[in-house]
């Protein structure tokens, strides 16, 4: 049975222009159908009408590349936990629904074209610290240096981050806190990451801040959102690393 | 004429040694001389990236995602190769070389191959020294599985995450590099023509996919890292905005385009469920080391799958291979589940899968151990399907997943226009007809960290290069060429979207071109392109405008470039009168049904070279030579 | 990093006003505590607050308290106009992402902590002008009657209410201050975390109640 889902999207023409809520109507949505499917079905609804498409970002399509991330009535990500935007599927919702799609709202983010934003700025955070300075050539036989089971997996629980920035869309502040936090956190956990601990921190909340985030309030809204469900102890890991910095 | 790999002579042990030895030097004081281009930010373009910049040469970084994180790679699952014989089981550099050779069907060189092998051991201690958090065991040292239906556990593996893991890793390394002031990003950046001036690349002309502008960008030596073209058959596991565009209009611009037939189909991905889809999702190989593959034996027995008894079900991979069983290779796999499925034995409504049963598993193992080892996987697939896993058998069929042929490169990755190397999935150069899994990852970062940083300098070091600026004439010529095609586009203003055409050229490949090719068959798809791509240049409609970020506009493009490079995919597919790795001919078959290859014709390269849209391409050979590795008939019985 | 630079960095912003929220917390545990002495009857509480307001120290102590005040002020209002130019446009339609996961913290206490703060402010002004500045009662010994001056201020039912409502939203305040103050200052384990956030919510219980049950105890003891 196909269903009908009736939307309100964000349409705004480029940076600092202003923008404002459209109505549209999807027609033949399946249940089987992702979320940005459905939006595809509408676009080329639009195309055929010859009208500017909706853009967004999208290329995955599987919750690994971070590319897509709009709010869906209100929630980034939309309603499914540990889940991505190309993830929620139609099944998610009722016939003749209203949804309502914004953007990720941030200083930090500026809106591109209407679903579109830029995250640019989190690149610039990891290039301020987020790696291990070594150079091809260099490395040690990988088995010289073993690391602890639960300190890899734990690692690993940060490292898969996948800069989507819906941690910033959820929080009130528009703070990077969590993306940031959970490259520390990677790289702080293994001992490869630790020579350069103090400068990393460091260097990485200098240059969130610049990029204009807010501040962290604790509130962990941007836990619940994100589709990797990292925590936000490691906000306080960060936090205290940069607290020790500071006093060594 | 025959092309020359220009492959060192000597052991094959040594080739790469001796190589490196000859290849020309470039100082450290000189390298900052030298401007060098990379395109494309995925394993084989970051690692590029990184290692250049490391080495002191100024680098521009072109995508067109918006961070060099989003790259495709960051999508591959299961894991990457090395001859690291952490397990004492017996793998080698020699082993890996081997299994690569074998498992690409006698249809790769082998001297890369050995290369690609020896680099695989350095790539682990490259990046774990990064920080890349792979599996380890409670002893602290690294994990190791046996992947891809391999006799040794020589995949290491971050969860099922592995590329995003090194993705990042060499995405880290390359933007310590942009602090540091020697790569420069520009991301948002589509590749639409290569410049080649006195037969040299030169440079890239770009589009900004923000501002629409048309930018010329000068260099002295240009790396195409740019992936593959799995998404001409518009269904695939591959990341929607895949594209051939970078490769193809290199090809136009002189670089010959090898063994485009060899593309691969993987078996286990989640089924079609409509016309809305947009991809298709890969459920992970590892799966096949536990579910077992069955089909009805009856023809279009409908029962649900819990009523049909043992006796009634065909386990057809543990019946036809018995010593490999569900593991067999991905072209076997994936031609076994289209033929039971051509025989009206496929399960599901469309009749067009077959079921991955888990049932005795959890018997054996316990639901928790299976839940430990799969349980992200079964979390995926049901919530694409809303079946559950647990209880009902997966149900999976074949998708494209990757391409092995891409521009033909020489044993220095370079192409056949000097001063253009092509990495990675772009290149044609290492799995041969079929790729095993778990080496691509090995490819790429092998291309970018350990093979690009000595064959590039050696070109540098040893090459005139006069000075070349952007406002040199070829730029303007190729800035307008890319310009026109735009407006193109653009001015057609027909009735239907360029997804429609994209769907229609899609699956003229995937019917005819697909995992079971013929003569007549690709015949008819020949001229099938043909009209299509006719029929686009008349009927497209782009809304939209060109001076603003528009997908809709840039994904005409790659479509029209499909349009002509799908020409060239068939008409290898029908020139490859054998059957090998992922290219099956009908024609060319054992009694059993397996893939007959035809040693004394076919052991060659096909490398084309583009004389015209529409026009025959030419033909070029590279002779395989085999003097490690006797070709013989693969079998996995 | 310089001092300077560190503490106007966001994670140093938090960190001051985590620390300047836990000694205003620790001024409100001893402030409780002196208070407490009122059940104990007038002698007990008024030559506590003479011992108090005649020691040399307190002018130190006070000064301490409003340099304290204001750095929490300063730095909140500062923190919290800077996080609103972090989103200069509004989402059009909000929702909680706690409805998709319970594992956010986010509280309608968390979320009115500038409101629940700059009521405190007001509290604490008119609080200081009813009582510090208030009426001055002498008691037989010649030191300040602030036992009467209590009962005098609390036989009004308007003011116990409005220290009831005071009291409330001071606990709001705390209610997420004292577990998020720990995870500014990086405390955190996945053992103690949980703990930490459940004492926080106790500690504003006993502070809230202790607080709030002075007015109706005065209240009451006034009327008899
Ligand atoms: C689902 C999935 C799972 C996989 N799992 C595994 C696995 O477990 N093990 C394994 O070994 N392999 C695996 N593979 C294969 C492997 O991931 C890829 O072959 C490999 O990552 C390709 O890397 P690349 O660097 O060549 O190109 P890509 O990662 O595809 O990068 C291409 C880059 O080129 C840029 N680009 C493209 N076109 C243009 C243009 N016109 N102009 C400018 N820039 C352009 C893009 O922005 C991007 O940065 C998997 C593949 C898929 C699809
Ligand atoms: C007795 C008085 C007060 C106490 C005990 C107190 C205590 C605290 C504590 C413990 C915190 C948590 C710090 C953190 O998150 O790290 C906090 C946060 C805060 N306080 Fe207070 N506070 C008091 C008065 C005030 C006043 C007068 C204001 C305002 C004008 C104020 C505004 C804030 C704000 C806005 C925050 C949240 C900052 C943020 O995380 O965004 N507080 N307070
Ligand atoms: C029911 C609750 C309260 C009662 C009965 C009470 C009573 C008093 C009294 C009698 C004084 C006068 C002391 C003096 O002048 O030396 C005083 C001072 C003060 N009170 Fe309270 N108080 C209460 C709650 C609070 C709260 C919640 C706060 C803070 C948020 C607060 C902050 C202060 C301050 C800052 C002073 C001045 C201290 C000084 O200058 O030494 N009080 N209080
Ligand atoms: S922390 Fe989570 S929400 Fe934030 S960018 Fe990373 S994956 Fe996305
Ligand atoms: S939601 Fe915002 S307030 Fe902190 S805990 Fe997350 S960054
Ligand atoms: S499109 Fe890649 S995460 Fe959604």
């Amino acid at each position: 049975m196909p269903m009908t889902m009736k939307l309100k999207v964000w349409r705004q023409a480029g940076p600092g222009q202003p923008g404002r809520l459209v109505d549209y109507v999807a027609n033949n949505v399946h249940a089987g159908m992702s979320f940005l499917e459905m939006l595809d079905v509408v676009n080329e609804d639009l195309i055929r009408k010859d009208q500017d498409p909706i853009a967004f970002d999208s290329d995955c399509r599987e919750g690994i590349c971070g590319s897509c991330g709009l709010v869906i009535d209100g929630i980034p990500h939309g309603p499914d936990k540990g889940a991505t935007t190309c993830q929620v599927h139609m099944r998610r919702f009722k016939s003749g629904e209203t949804i309502t799609i914004e953007p990720f709202r941030a200083k930090a983010f500026p809106v591109i074209k209407d679903l579109v934003v830029d995250r640019t700025a989190f690149d610039r955070i990891i290039a301020a610290g987020g790696y291990v300075s070594m150079n091809v050539g260099g490395a040690p036989d990988a088995n010289s240096l073993p690391v602890a089971k639960d300190v890899a997996d734990h690692a690993m629980d940060s490292a898969q981050c996948i800069g989507c920035g819906a941690c910033v869309a959820a929080c009130k502040n528009a703070a990077a806190h969590l993306f940031t936090s959970a490259k520390i956190t990677h790289l702080g956990l293994l001992p490869q990451g630790e020579a350069e601990r103090d400068r990393r921190v460091v260097r990485m909340v200098d240059q969130m801040d610049s990029e204009g985030f807010g501040s962290c309030s604790n509130e962990g809204e941007c836990e619940a959102v994100c589709p990797k469900e990292i925590p936000i102890s490691n906000i306080a890991r960060m936090n205290r690393d940069f607290l020790k910095a500071l006093v060594r | 004429m025959s092309l020359d790999s220009r492959t060192p002579s000597g052991p094959i042990a040594d080739k790469w040694d001796r190589r490196k030895f000859e290849n020309k030097l470039v100082s450290p004081a000189n390298r900052r001389k030298f401007q060098v281009i990379v395109v494309g930010t995925g394993l084989a373009g970051a690692s590029a990236a990184a290692s250049l910049g490391e080495l002191g040469y100024p680098v521009k970084v072109f995508g067109i995602h918006e961070s060099p994180r989003r790259a495709h790679s960051i999508a591959a699952q299961g894991g990457i190769n090395a001859a690291k014989n952490y397990r004492n089981d017996g793998d080698s550099v020699y082993r890996l070389f081997y299994d690569t050779i074998k498992g690409g069907d006698y249809r790769a060189r082998e001297a890369n191959v050995y290369r690609l092998a020896q680099a695989s051991v350095n790539i682990i201690d490259q990046c774990v020294a990064q920080g890349v958090p792979f599996a380890r065991e409670y002893g602290g040292l690294l994990d190791n599985r046996s992947f891809g239906g391999a006799q040794v556990s020589r995949t290491f593996y971050a969860r099922g995450q592995t590329g995003q893991q090194l993705l990042l890793g060499a995405y880290q390394s390359m933007m310590r590099q942009v602090d540091a002031g020697t790569v420069s990003l520009y991301q948002r950046r589509e590749m639409l023509d290569l410049v080649v001036v006195n037969n040299q690349a030169r440079g890239i002309v770009c589009r900004n996919l923000v501002t629409g502008e048309l930018e010329s960008h000068e260099a002295d030596a240009v790396l195409l890292c740019t992936g593959g073209y799995g998404t001409v058959f518009y269904l695939s596991t591959n990341a929607v905005n895949s594209n051939v565009t970078a490769a193809w209009r290199a090809h136009k611009r002189g670089a010959f385009f090898a063994n485009p037939c060899f593309t691969q189909i993987h078996p286990t991905c989640i089924p079609v469920s409509g016309d809305h889809q947009s991809k298709l999702t890969l459920m992970s190989e590892s799966l096949r080391n536990d579910g077992r593959v069955w089909v009805p034996k009856q023809q279009g027995d409908k029962r649900p799958p819990a009523q049909i008894p043992d006796a009634d079900r065909d386990y057809y991979l543990e019946r036809r291979y018995p010593a490999f069983g569900n593991l067999v290779p991905r072209d076997v796999a994936s031609r076994a589940a289209k033929s039971v499925c051509d025989e009206g034995r496929g399960a599901g409504d469309s009749g067009l899968s077959v079921y991955l049963d888990f049932a005795d598993a959890i018997k054996r193992s316990g639901v928790d151990t299976i839940k430990a080892r799969y349980g992200n996987l079964f979390d995926m697939y049901r919530r694409i399907t809303d079946e559950n896993p647990y209880q009902v058998p997966m149900r999976i069929y074949p998708a494209v997943h990757y391409t092995m042929g891409g521009l033909w490169v020489d044993y220095n990755l370079m192409s056949t226009v000097p001063g253009l190397f092509v990495l990675g999935e772009a290149n044609f150069s290492d799995h041969g007809a079929n790729r095993l899994g778990a080496s691509a990852l090995m490819q790429g970062l092998a291309d970018g960290y350990f093979v690009a940083p000595y064959t590039v300098a050696n070109y540098l070091g040893g090459t005139s290069l006069p000075p070349v600026k952007a406002s040199h004439d070829a730029f303007g010529a190729a800035k307008a060429a890319a310009q026109a095609r735009i407006d193109k586009v653009l001015q057609v203003k027909g009735k239907r979207t360029v997804r429609e055409f994209h769907r229609a050229i899609g699956t003229i490949c995937w019917d005819h071109v697909g995992m079971a090719r013929n003569e007549a068959s690709l015949t008819d798809a020949i001229s099938q392109i043909r009209q299509l791509r006719e029929a686009f240049w008349q009927d497209v409609t782009v809304p939209g405008d060109v001076n603003n970020l528009n997908p809709g506009l840039d994904y005409a493009g790659r479509v029209a470039d499909y349009m002509e490079f799908a020409e060239v995919l068939a008409l290898d597919a029908l020139e490859r009168r054998e059957s090998c790795g992922g290219h099956f001919r009908e024609e060319f078959q054992t009694p059993d049904g397996e893939a007959l290859r035809k040693d004394d014709e076919y052991s060659y390269v096909a490398a084309w070279e583009f004389k015209g849209v529409g026009a025959q391409p030419q033909l070029h050979k590279e002779d395989l030579v085999f003097e490690e590795v006797h070709p013989t008939q693969r079998s996995y019985k | 990093m310089t001092p300077q630079k560190a503490f106007s960095s966001s994670i140093g912003s938090k960190f001051l006003i985590a620390l300047t929220g836990v000694l205003l917390f620790l001024f409100l545990v001893s402030h409780l505590a002196g208070n407490l002495l009122f059940l104990l009857g007038p002698d007990a509480f008024n030559h506590y607050s003479h011992a108090l307001i005649s020691n040399p120290l307190i002018l130190v102590a006070e000064v301490g308290l409003v340099a304290i005040f204001l750095l929490h002020i300063v730095k909140t209002v500062w923190i919290v106009v800077a996080n609103r130019g972090a989103r200069p446009e509004r989402y059009a339609s909000r929702k909680w992402a706690k409805t998709k996961n319970p594992r956010s913290r986010k509280t309608l206490s968390s979320t009115t902590m500038i409101v629940t703060g700059t009521i405190t402010l007001l509290f604490v002004v008119t609080h200081l002008v009813t009582f510090k500045y208030g009426p001055y009662y002498e008691t037989a010994e010649g030191i300040r009657d602030l036992y009467r001056l209590q009962i005098a201020v609390f036989s009004n039912p308007g003011y116990v209410a409005f220290y009831l409502v005071a009291m409330t939203v001071i606990g709001f305040h705390l209610w997420h201050g004292i577990s998020s103050a720990a995870q500014s200052f990086g405390l955190d384990s996945p053992q103690w975390t949980p703990r930490i956030i459940w004492t926080g919510r106790i500690l504003t219980a006993v502070i809230t109640v202790g607080f709030a049950l002075l007015p109706i105890f005065t209240f009451v003891v006034g009327r008899n």
